[in-house]
């Protein structure tokens, strides 16, 4: 028991893992779109008019949210991981990854906010 | 190895591309005028240089990321495989990383 220097009874480990993968395919399927439509704005392809009515879509506003969801549970698994593998002190790494997640979660409900706000 | 870093760090800048979507999306979708203003800092070069790295790693990070779901499907075990195979990604996003340039540069 004296090797075991980290508190890893929280027997999540294949729950995280099954996560991970299961978010990673939603965003393949869905991250490219926001990158093209950001390209395409940049084109000049999509002016503001045809942007709002893509963002006011019904089908656009369901897709941003489930990239969301699978967002927030693919970066925060991601970045817990990162944290876990580089910050030794627990001290420094439990602060960290709580504060990841409020950071995370301001974020989501900024987006959530942006998406479904009357255009 | 340097494809598990590379996976790493390429997904550490995406999600700092976050908060940059998100103004970009809130300038977009307010008045003519703030659209106007979004539009020109995309067409600046900060702003060209970050539509090109964030394309640089989705690409890197998107190829890579299927690059382990099939190792995890039992796909590619094999150590001449998984080099070859992260070799390849590396090749997509050299050529997606030239295909950006020219889409945003030129």
């Amino acid at each position: 028991m004296r090797t075991v220097k980290e508190p890893g009874s929280a027997h999540s480990g294949l729950s995280d893992w099954y996560w991970q993968r299961l978010s990673a395919v939603v965003l393949a399927l869905l991250l490219p779109l926001p990158f093209f439509l950001m390209l395409m704005v940049f084109s000049g392809g999509v002016d503001q008019q045809g942007l709002l009515d893509i963002l006011d879509h019904t089908a656009s506003r369901v897709l941003h949210t489930l990239l969301i969801m699978a967002l927030m549970i693919h970066a925060y698994m991601g970045l817990k991981v990162i944290l876990e593998d580089y910050v030794h002190m627990l001290g420094w790494r439990i602060p960290l990854i709580a504060s990841m997640l409020v950071m995370m979660g301001g974020f989501g409900i900024w987006w959530l906010a942006i998406i479904w706000a009357w255009a | 190895m340097l494809a598990s870093i590379a996976h790493r760090a390429s997904g550490m800048a995406l999600v700092l591309f976050v908060p940059l979507y998100l103004w970009l999306l809130h300038g977009m979708t307010s008045s003519p005028d703030q659209y106007e203003t979004t539009l020109t800092w995309l067409h600046s070069l900060p702003g060209k240089c970050s539509l090109w790295l964030a394309g640089v790693a989705l690409v890197y990070h998107f190829s890579n990321g299927i690059r382990f779901l099939l190792i995890d499907a039992g796909w590619g075990e094999s150590r001449d495989m998984m080099r070859f195979s992260a070799l390849l990604v590396l090749v997509l996003a050299a050529v997606a990383a030239l295909l950006f340039a020219w889409l945003l540069f030129l």
